[in-house]
């Protein structure tokens, strides 16, 4: 069973640029070797952090979209783990909460389509008496 | 609204409520997933000591506060945000 999963993970500021390619393609190798597809790698770069890891003040931020077997990620989460050039890494599974934002998005559609349609029967109920006019008239005729 | 009226003389005191109505941020965006990853956003949910603040100040949704929460232990976990801070300047 393939699902969307979000990793992300943190390595040392003082890694080469060779050593985070090597991580990266590791990783990402170990995902093809799994019959997964990767969606997007998004690198942040070398970024501040909030607060010192390991006395580390800085980081390499580095976010993975794929859609692998549950087995798979779980194998990962190993590899990090024995990572030592890796400060801090998070996998999170996105299938469950992706349907729940299409079910929202749906229920805003509804909600979008059923205040046009009270608003075009509003205006429509307007333009047929337009009691505002009537009004006027009437105190015209009193004067 | 919240009011609040002591009436101790008898007399009809004034009355204190927020004039504007707050309303969920998230949801007037249109934001099905709160990301942890845009911790810009989120530094405006948390006090400036590092405490998440409550749906009933923030104004936020029920179902985007409990999104926003998880959204905000992630964020401190991978050092986007803040666990915690002293005040200064005093």
């Amino acid at each position: 069973m393939n699902s969307t999963y979000e990793i992300g993970f943190i390595i040392t500021p003082d890694a080469n640029e060779e050593e985070v390619k090597k991580i990266i393609e590791s990783i990402s190798g170990s995902i093809k070797k799994a019959k997964g597809v990767i969606e997007n790698i998004d690198e942040w770069g070398r970024k501040k952090m909030a607060y010192p890891i390991q006395k580390n003040l800085e980081g390499y931020y580095v976010f993975i979209q794929t859609e692998v077997d549950g087995a798979a990620i779980a194998d990962l989460e190993r590899r990090l783990k024995q990572m030592e050039k890796v400060l801090r890494f998070i996998t999170l599974r996105l299938d469950d909460k992706l349907k729940k934002a299409n079910k929202l998005t749906k229920r805003w559609q509804k909600i979008e389509q059923f205040r046009k349609r009270t608003q075009l029967s509003h205006e429509e109920s307007k333009e047929g008496t337009d009691p505002a006019v009537k009004e006027e008239e009437t105190y015209a005729d009193e004067k | 609204m919240q009011t609040r009226s002591s009436s101790t003389d008898g007399k009809p005191q004034k009355k204190y409520y927020s004039t504007r109505k707050k309303y969920c941020a998230f949801c007037k965006d249109k934001v099905t997933l709160v990301d942890y990853k845009n911790f810009k956003n989120l530094e405006n949910y948390i006090s400036e000591t590092g405490r998440m603040f409550p749906a009933r100040v923030s104004g936020t949704c029920a179902y985007h506060q409990k999104q926003l929460a998880k959204a905000i232990k992630r964020a401190r976990q991978m050092a986007l945000i803040k666990f915690s801070e002293e005040k200064r300047g005093y």
